[in-house]
């Protein structure tokens, strides 16, 4: 250890489900290097490639240090330097001319997940802002796993189903259902007990049109399956099942309402068309032999854990998938027991740990003039981002059309946190048309970000390393952090809740905060089970061993007179009447198979004959992380093509190639690899968006080819689009 | 003495937490000189790929190639721990010389991309074993696929396979490295 030297243990904030350990090397106030987690007692919280990165990020050259004001149109990048004063005092003017004469419902504010953290998460603080003001516009929904949302509210009431990882130890069987988690984290250490588990003896089976950084590690076999047919696959299993009989029936009469429904569909009982493996050949481009091996593997090797990822859930009808997923789960006796799983959604951790929060909101009166969104679930309000009114995926539109659109307001102001919307919205060449609509725009960022270029003020804001907060970190072992601030803030950039606190006394709420940042994280702490919580912030982190896995729905299971499902039925709902009162359009009661839009048998298909899919990449967590040059330099921006496709085409490795549909075009390389079906292209999602003077984007932002239109249950269709790739 | 590299092949994801560690611990810039890297080797032809990574930093071997290829003794290798260190002052060079990397079947000399840049490269964090830790990449492998310590004790840990997908074993350099290699077989169909 270098003299003078101090080593301070904090926590990543990143935004991939991970809650690594880190712990800063600080020398003269400045950070100079990160080591991880080296506990020796338990197990450890290893961080990846960019929670070691974070030095390039904190002091990065372009980190921004002032607040800005626009000074060019939109999207010019043309900024100047303006005080914390000026550009408070203008947000402030801006806001209440907005409110006075347009109401409180035309500010929007979104914020994604960024920079997780207690205190200054953007939601909670921007909301009490809005909210005293009025009430603002907020959207409902998640672009992750909307459709593994909605699946799990319907069959299960509640939708935090994933077993803490160290369960997978347990399982004799265990498929990777579009999951990649070497790569998307999903919780730090899932990656490490999935090696376990194969070194235990345990199968793993990875279906995925991509042979993935997962498969390559831990499958022992890949079946490659098109994008947007995972339904249909899951269906067949199902169809399989019952008529070989394999399926638990003593399970399914007793935690299930619904299950005949679904046997006559999959029979062919309700529309003449059998779902058998050679109905689902034809859709999935999975033999029928193998979809049948496949089908009695999981039904007879017990326990299995079918693990989906959110991935396939981001399609055109994404949560028929994780609806199907649940009910194969339910056939084969999976669900609450130790090593299984019950189908729901790769993410969404059931152990949790618990602590209070940060400044009151008071009601937003602007949720209460929509009581019942369209396409919303009742009980979706009980879900994390359930309040709303707008579906996010909607938001585009509404403020291109406002009223006059049939949405409920005209939409004049938006507030950025943590996120890079105009980059992550689906359908870019729109949204950039829907944010030349709005009057004012304000981002919190680090950097100038495509969302920031658009923007009227960007507020810099700081690290979690240069101020301090508390955290609920990894779910397995369940942690805790306290990051106290380890730098100075760099330049001038401010912690959010200062500055939101001084937006507030412009605003007149000058009982915004009573606290200092410590007194709240105090406050915060009184509600978590930490015994001791002044040691807690002298170690910076505690972790606490659960006596056993955590598996949800172990009480349903053991004692079901004492414990019903959330469900209006108190049973696992193959058949859902909530779904069936909603009466949405291709929304059925029971799982279905539904062809997508923009499938390879749409007549869109002649003209754009590949299949897009938008996956991570784990040198940047979405947006984030996309300008550090340690790892830039890892794994370069490229469109993932089949040799067979990127011959037919003419197509070398490392060629720039156009990459376009009716909704946009990007020019960037293209990497020639087997590793993914032919038929499907893949374009990392999160890479900046840089268009030309002619509108054509060089950075390869994959939203300029996705589309903006929801699926039925809400999904997010990130994953669902037809392109075409040439030769620049 | 000889401390050496265990690699856990069948458990790295190719994840280059191991690469960003180790720039972050060294302060090596982006750009061409890493000290440890990570190799992509692809094989087979769709729908039966195989894929495996291979973590490489410098081996430390027995008989290190570049010691003796140095014209200026800029390279040694430490008596008590036989960690081969690069006296970067007494390097003349990348536009000057480059012998050693020459020498070197493993590409284990690293030069930046400034002008005539001093050769450095991994060093197993030789710093790092006098307060009792293990090299920076060893520590921070998310898999836990990377170990390092006195041959004998990785070789009664580990066994004694010195080759894995990659990499072939120098038998005159005697590279000290183990492995537990990744069977070169694309996944059968299911």
């Amino acid at each position: 250890m270098i003299e003078n030297e101090r080593v301070i243990t904090t926590t990543c904030a990143p935004h991939c489900g991970g809650g690594c350990l880190l712990k800063a090397h600080v020398k003269d106030g400045v950070i100079t290097r990160i080591e991880t987690d080296d506990d020796q007692d338990d197990v450890q919280l290893r961080a990846c490639m960019r929670g070691r990165s974070w030095r390039q990020r904190i002091y990065h050259p372009d980190r921004l240090k002032h607040p800005m004001k626009r000074v060019g149109p939109r999207g010019s990048g043309r900024f100047e330097r303006i005080t914390w004063d000026k550009a408070l005092d203008t947000i402030a003017a801006e806001l209440k001319r907005t409110v006075d004469t347009y109401g409180p419902a035309s500010i929007v504010h979104w914020v994604s997940g960024g920079d997780q953290a207690a205190l200054h998460d953007g939601w909670r603080r921007m909301s009490r802002i809005f909210c005293m003001m009025g009430g603002y516009t907020r959207p409902w929904g998640l672009h992750s796993y909307e459709g593994g949302i909605f699946a799990e509210l319907t069959c299960f009431g509640m939708g935090f189903t994933a077993h803490t990882r160290d369960d997978l130890l347990n399982s004799k069987l265990i498929i990777m259902w579009g999951w990649n988690p070497a790569v998307t984290i999903q919780d730090t250490n899932t990656a490490w007990y999935l090696a376990q588990a194969k070194e235990h003896g345990t199968k793993i089976i990875s279906i995925d049109p991509r042979f993935t950084a997962s498969a390559s590690a831990f499958a022992h076999h890949w079946i490659p399956i098109r994008p947007g047919t995972d339904a249909a696959a899951l269906i067949a299993m199902a169809n399989v099942m019952v008529t070989e009989n394999l399926q638990e029936q003593a399970f399914l009469d007793k935690f299930t309402i619904g299950f005949d429904a679904f046997k006559d569909y999959i029979l062919g009982d309700e529309d003449g068309v059998a779902k058998t493996p050679e109905w689902a050949e034809a859709i999935t481009g999975i033999p029928t032999d193998t979809i049948r091996k496949l089908a009695r593997e999981y039904a007879t090797t017990k326990p299995a854990a079918l693990i989906t990822g959110i991935g396939p859930g981001r399609t055109a009808y994404g949560e028929q998938y994780h609806r199907a997923a649940i009910v194969l789960a339910a056939m084969t006796g999976n669900i609450g027991k130790s090593g299984g799983s019950c189908g729901g959604k790769s993410w969404g951790p059931h152990a949790l740990g618990r602590m209070g929060s940060g400044p009151k909101i008071p009601p937003n009166k602007v949720d209460d003039t929509v009581p019942n969104p369209e396409g919303k679930l009742p009980n979706r309000r009980y879900y994390i981002w359930g309040h709303g009114i707008i579906n996010v995926f909607r938001l585009t539109d509404a403020f291109i059309k406002g009223k006059s659109g049939g949405y409920p307001a005209d939409y004049r102001f938006l507030w950025v946190t943590n996120a890079n919307p105009l980059n992550q919205w689906p359908n870019t060449n729109k949204t950039v048309e829907a944010f030349n609509k709005l009057d004012f725009i304000v981002t919190e960022e680090h950097f100038m970000t495509p969302t920031a270029r658009y923007a009227d003020i960007v507020l810099p804001t700081t690290t979690f390393f240069e101020r301090t907060d508390v955290t609920m970190s990894a779910s397995c072992p369940v942690s805790y952090a306290y990051r106290r601030e380890i730098i100075e803030p760099v330049g001038e950039s401010r912690a959010p809740m200062d500055f939101a606190t001084d937006l507030a006394n412009r605003l007149g709420f000058t009982d915004y905060n009573d606290k200092t940042d410590e007194e709240w994280v105090d406050v915060i702490l009184q509600k978590s089970p930490l015994p001791d919580v002044e040691g807690f912030k002298e170690r910076g982190f505690q972790k606490i061993d659960l006596p056993e896995p955590s598996v949800p729905f172990r009480a349903q299971i053991a004692d079901p007179e004492n414990n019903p499902f959330y469900t209006p039925s108190g049973k696992i709902e193959v058949h859902s009447q909530m779904i069936a009162d909603m009466n949405l359009p291709h929304c059925p009661p029971i799982p279905k198979y539904i062809e997508p839009w923009e499938s390879p048998s749409d007549p869109l298909a002649e003209r754009y004959p590949l299949q897009l899919i938008t996956t991570h990449t784990g040198r940047r967590a979405h947006t984030q992380f996309d300008n550090v040059p340690w790892l830039r330099e890892l794994d370069p921006h490229a469109i993932r093509i089949n040799r067979i496709d990127a011959e037919a085409r003419g197509i070398k490795d490392s060629d720039a190639v156009k990459v376009f549909n009716d909704r946009g075009t990007m020019i960037i390389p293209a990497k020639i690899v087997e590793t993914i079906m032919p038929g499907v292209v893949d374009l990392p999602q999160g890479a900046w968006y840089y268009p030309d003077d002619n509108g054509v984007d060089r950075g390869g932002c994959a939203n300029v080819l996705t589309i903006d239109r929801p699926s039925p249950g809400g999904a997010l269709p990130s994953n669902t689009a037809l392109v075409q790739v040439e030769r620049a | 003495m000889q401390l050496a590299f265990f690699f856990d092949q069948t458990r790295c994801t190719g994840c280059y937490t191991c690469v960003v560690a180790c720039k972050d611990w060294h302060d090596v810039p982006a750009g061409p000189a890493s000290w440890m890297r990570v190799a992509t080797i692809e094989r087979g032809k769709y729908p039966h790929p195989f894929v495996a990574f291979l973590s490489t930093p410098c081996y430390h071997c027995d008989e290190p190639a570049c010691v003796p290829a140095c014209p200026v003794d800029a390279i040694s290798k430490r008596h008590q721990d036989g960690i081969v260190v690069v006296n970067g002052d007494a390097c003349l060079g990348k536009d000057t010389c480059q012998l050693c990397l020459d020498a070197c079947p493993y590409q284990a000399p690293q030069f930046g991309a400034e002008d005539n840049a001093k050769m450095q490269k991994c060093d197993l964090c030789l710093e790092r074993w006098s307060e009792g830790k293990k090299p920076v990449c060893v520590e921070g492998c998310p898999m836990r696929a990377l170990d390092a310590g006195p041959i004998d004790e990785m070789e009664a840990k580990y066994g004694k396979i010195h080759e894995a997908e990659g990499l072939k074993y120098d038998e005159r350099l005697h590279p000290s490295v183990i492995y537990k290699p990744k069977p070169r077989v694309s996944l059968a169909s299911y």
